[in-house]
């Protein structure tokens, strides 16, 4: 009677085990805006599973914390680890610590350093970023060639130099203007960092504006510095009508912004989207299903005419 | 003796020698340092730092420009006032930053509109109730927030005696946690028209000027001056003449902290957006801004005046790299040179006065 009891009682307990798949996230940081949108996709779509119990870190934007994190991870565990990697040079160390464990490690959004040899319980789960600032500088050069323009002054805000989406981004619109896709030759006055902040860039815009030099339009790698340009230069008195602004997010205040018809142009990033698709490809992993290694989840141009698809999105 | 003998043990005043006054120092170094972007101005780019050089803009001086300099150091300049405050008593403050983050958010959540473009404010934080609420709301709120992380941080230091370094440090991360928590990261966004006048155009310089003159007299001719000053230079001469070292410390840091939530007001509002990670880094500008304008880390020297001038060095030197068309490699590079030689340059200054005493 004991016996059976004692027997029954492991059997529900593995059974248990063996139904709640543990799975640990370590984000770059908590505090941006696309990141957490990313994470509460993540979230909202555990809390919908049965038995999938997500431990989320914040590596607060450290390489050698996040490393940690991974580790303790894998020492308390976990059935599959989700990494948003704060840097993307830094991701074999991570890789190797999840494969000496034999954890399945999926990295989503930041394209890590080792994505062409990473073994076969590791994937990337991505939007592919050629997309973002290339989709972006095709519209501006769209809205440019229908105001009739054939030559055209910009300025390029930059998000932080140290980040891969920021590089990739601003190496796309120089892509563009080399490829001559562009309907007008683009001219760039001078290209700056803002930190992918909308104080820094609005800061840089006033200052830009302060040279008095003629301009037509702004891109900017996120919508945050699109939107401070876009308030510095209401507050100089200029006609969002006369300006095309482009920025990469589809965020909230930047959709508002293109309904009030300051913002033309801005890309929609599926956060959500990329938060689901990491932790399905994780739960796969884990089961031992095979996985896409490299999983991209599309870039959509958002503009006035479509901004209705996007509400509420991200 | 003679007439001019001021002191005991044959000191004698006497006014050669006399040092010149800090701030003057100071603002020759911001004199110095525009002169040198109005000459590499003519010399690399062809144009003129300060003045005017548009025919379709009127005046003798580039206005946006002007404006633009003291706008981009406004916001931190209202929290060096407090962490100058801070700094004269002997003390640091770490966490003006993140009280900074921490009150922005809390501040706008109860500054939000209910409708954006006629639709429901897609970032409401709380219900119908919190919708449209006077500016005076969500300004005593943020006001609060600072005394509370401000007061707090005065009594661990003057009660448990720890140091400045590690009672603000651990505000520095906990406040930093609390703006994160406080929407689980998300940004708030969309404040009333009211709210969003604050940080308006110019606005905010008159903000900072407004305070810094407020400070300034009172540094100079209040009690409390004084007493900031005698704590700072010997803190236990200040306790044997009577000074309630305990309380006016308290009272320091929780004017610091005021002052850092005003400056989330008049960020958040500016931006129109409150974020978990704004703020981030500006107590090391608003040091930066107290030390390069002459406040001594050991405390018990500095004004306010001299801050005020810190920061227009610092606004001067991030307009003229932008206007040189500087690289943002090279920006911070020569940006950490400028703060450790104004340090330096000080130090020196003050030896050779020492020894020509």
């Amino acid at each position: 009677m004991n016996k059976t009891l004692i027997a029954t009682s492991f059997a529900l307990l593995l059974g248990t085990t063996a139904m709640a798949e543990n799975v640990g996230v370590s984000m770059a940081r908590f505090d941006d805006n696309f990141l957490t949108v990313l994470r509460n996709g993540m979230v909202a779509t555990a809390e919908g599973m049965d038995g999938v119990i997500l431990q989320v870190e914040d590596a607060q934007d450290d390489v050698a914390k996040q490393l940690d994190q991974i580790n303790n991870c894998i020492a308390s565990g976990v059935d599959a680890i989700i990494v948003y990697a704060v840097d993307t040079s830094a991701t074999q160390a991570m890789s190797d610590a999840a494969a000496a464990a034999n954890v399945p490690l999926v990295y989503v959004n930041r394209e890590p350093v080792n994505v062409e040899t990473l073994p076969d319980n590791q994937a990337f789960v991505a939007s592919n970023e050629v997309d973002s600032g290339t989709l972006e500088t095709m519209e501006v050069c769209r809205l440019l060639a229908e105001a009739g323009k054939a030559d055209a002054q910009i300025y390029v805000m930059m998000g932080q130099l140290s980040n891969q989406a920021a590089v990739q981004r601003t190496a796309d619109i120089h892509d563009v203007m080399a490829s001559g896709n562009c309907a007008v030759t683009l001219n760039i006055i001078d290209e700056q960092t803002a930190n992918w902040s909308r104080d820094e860039a609005q800061n840089l815009m006033t200052n830009w504006l302060s040279t008095g030099a003629p301009f037509d339009a702004v891109i900017a790698n996120n919508d945050e510095m699109a939107l401070g340009a876009i308030q510095a230069m209401k507050a100089a008195g200029i006609g969002m009508d006369t300006v095309i602004v482009g920025g990469v997010d589809a965020t909230q205040d930047a959709l508002a912004a293109m309904q009030a018809g300051d913002l033309d142009a801005t890309v929609f990033q599926d956060a959500a989207g990329q938060g689901t698709g990491s932790l399905n490809a994780a739960l796969a992993l884990a089961k031992g299903e095979a996985v896409d290694q490299k999983v991209y989840i599309p870039f959509l141009l958002v503009t006035p005419d479509n901004i209705g698809d996007f509400i509420n999105r991200n | 003796m003679s007439d001019s003998s001021q002191g005991i043990g044959g000191l004698t005043f006497d006014k050669t020698k006399r040092a010149r006054p800090q701030e003057l120092n100071v603002f020759l170094a911001l004199v110095l340092i525009t002169v040198t972007f109005e000459v590499l101005g003519w010399l690399l780019m062809g144009d003129s730092f300060l003045f005017n050089t548009r025919d379709n803009v009127e005046g003798l001086f580039n206005t946006a420009r002007l404006n633009i300099i003291i706008l981009q150091v406004a916001i931190i300049g209202i929290i060096a006032l407090g962490v100058t405050q801070v700094i004269i008593t002997g003390g640091i403050d770490l966490s003006s930053g993140s009280i900074v983050g921490a009150t922005a958010m809390i501040a706008m959540s109860f500054a939000q509109v209910a409708l954006v473009n006629g639709n429901p404010n897609p970032k409401a934080i709380f219900g119908p109730w919190a919708m449209d609420l006077p500016v005076i709301v969500p300004i005593v709120v943020a006001i609060g927030c600072g005394v509370l992380a401000g007061a707090v941080n005065g009594m661990l230091i003057a009660y448990t005696k720890i140091p400045p370094f590690i009672a603000t440090l651990g505000m520095m991360v906990t406040a930093r946690g609390v703006s994160k928590w406080w929407s689980k990261g998300n940004p708030i966004s969309f404040p009333t028209d009211s709210y969003a006048a604050i940080g308006k155009g110019m606005t905010p310089v008159f903000i900072f000027i407004g305070l810094a003159v407020l400070f300034y007299l009172i540094m100079k001719y209040t009690k409390y001056g004084k007493h900031c000053y005698a704590i700072g230079s010997n803190e236990e001469a200040a306790r044997m003449s009577g000074i309630r070292v305990e309380n006016h410390k308290i009272l320091v840091y929780t004017i610091a902290g005021i002052l850092s939530a005003l400056a989330a007001v008049v960020l958040s509002s500016k931006n129109l957006t409150a974020q978990a990670g704004m703020g981030v880094m500006y107590e090391l500008d608003a040091i930066a801004m107290a030390v390069i304008g002459g406040v001594s880390l050991s405390g018990g020297r500095g004004s306010i005046i001299g801050t005020v001038i810190g920061a227009l060095i610092f606004g001067v030197i991030i307009s003229g790299f932008t206007f040189l068309r500087l690289d943002a490699y090279y920006q911070e590079m020569v940006k950490g040179a400028i703060i450790v030689g104004a340090v330096v340059l000080d130090q020196w200054r003050q030896r050779r006065a020492r020894a020509g005493r």
